[in-house]
């Protein structure tokens, strides 16, 4: 067997998960079955959110290492669900590693949707997320207006290749701005209750809860990246609503 | 009217299933475990404590994601990241920025420790279904038969 194909093949297939979202575990122990699978005893995968490492020792005593860096994440269930199947699949029928490899690629290349689904999702979430909090009909549409610009904004940041820090900045600073004019301009009555539906799209509060997992579950050094991670998000957020906030107070000292 | 905050996290968890890009059925199971959640904190509310209430939702919200995983095969973190959307503490999160610009240092501390406590006990309800689950059940996600 070529175990340089193999490596490949598994550390895709790890990439795979983790850029789509998938948890620490999932991503090692995924990795350490289908290395099992194919008869290599000695193997150690160790990931963050950011990385995997894998280390294979062949049966010939020669030892592989392969490192992979993971750029860019989304969260993608249909990705994590399919890729979790096949690779059970590949663990019961071992098919040729370029087989799997193929199949591997091909879940890769499955459609997202596009970007009206997407707007249309942020704007179902702020929209209901504004009532849910409290606000009356009117806040929930002006959060929807909110999220739309925002969706602009993070389009337009994804093609600048901008930072995520400043992304985020912009587009919270963007929705407080609406959402304070719209109640200055009587259109709507809660302007907390506006921002907070429509910055649940970006507010890091899954992440919070996901750090909180990793920490208790052992892995420590994917907790800690994952807090700095919700921390600079939630820094860059208090930042851009928190300018829009004070500049009326520094302004006109109201 | 209390109650229509269900209704309200069912469609807001709807928005978070396309944006997780959820496909087929799901988009209608995952988005009910986050009502579920909800209601079971509307639920307890009696308690009048609302780190307990957010507990109980999570804890009842864990062991649907788990039921689910079952009967459809699919990895339980699915369900469970999209059920947690209306209990994790977003409005937490703003309204401790907000005290922090106005400076007003007791309530930022308060909010925030507050905040913190919440995202705390999400984990700990989602931890303890799980790992009860894994030690009397075979994990549906990764299990299959030559488990280490």
């Amino acid at each position: 067997m070529n175990y340089n194909q193999l490596i490949l093949m598994a550390s895709d297939l790890g990439h795979l998960l983790l850029s789509s979202g998938a948890e620490i575990y999932r991503v090692e122990e995924s990795m350490n079955r289908l290395l099992d699978a194919y008869g290599v005893e000695h193997n150690d995968v160790f990931a963050i959110p950011n990385c995997i490492f894998v280390t294979i020792t062949t049966p010939e005593g020669e030892t592989i290492t392969k490192i992979r860096r993971v750029h860019r994440r989304a969260n993608n269930l249909d990705r994590v669900d399919r890729a979790n199947d096949l690779c059970r699949r590949i663990c019961r029928e071992k098919p040729p590693v370029e087989a799997a490899a193929k199949e591997i690629r091909r879940i890769a290349s499955r459609p997202v949707y596009g970007v009206w689904t997407q707007t249309v999702a942020f704007c179902l979430v702020s929209f209901f997320f504004t009532l849910f909090w409290g606000g009356v009909l009117a806040d929930a549409v002006c959060s929807v207006v909110c999220s739309i610009c925002m969706k602009g904004i993070l389009l337009l940041n994804a093609r600048l290749k901008a930072y995520d820090f400043l992304t985020n900045l912009m587009a919270s600073a963007v929705a407080a701005l609406i959402a304070t004019s719209a109640v200055s301009l009587g259109l709507a009555v809660h302007y907390d209750k506006i921002i907070i539906g429509a910055l649940m799209t970006l507010v890091p509060g899954i992440t919070i809860t996901t750090f909180m997992r990793d920490i208790m579950a052992g892995d420590l050094v994917a907790g800690l990246q994952r807090l700095t991670e919700s921390l600079l998000v939630a820094t860059a957020i208090a930042l851009g609503v928190g300018l829009v906030l004070m500049a009326p107070r520094l302004l006109w000292g109201v | 009217m209390e109650y229509m905050q269900v209704l309200y996290a069912f469609f807001a968890c709807l928005g978070g299933c396309l944006i997780f890009n959820v496909r087929g059925k799901e988009l209608f199971l995952m988005p009910l475990g986050g009502a579920v959640g909800w209601f079971v904190y509307l639920l307890a509310a009696p308690f009048g404590n609302d780190i307990f209430q957010n507990f109980a939702g999570t804890v009842v919200l864990s062991i649907y994601a788990e039921l689910m995983a079952r009967l459809r095969r699919k990895p339980a973190t699915g369900y469970l990241l999209v059920a947690l959307f209306p209990l994790v503490p977003g409005g937490g999160i703003y309204y401790t920025m907000e005290y922090c610009i106005a400076g007003n240092t007791d309530l930022f501390l308060e909010t925030g420790l507050h905040t913190l406590g919440v995202a705390g006990v999400l984990a700990l309800g989602v931890l303890l279904v799980s790992s009860v689950v894994r030690m009397f059940g075979r994990s549906p996600g990764l299990a299959d038969g030559n488990r280490r």
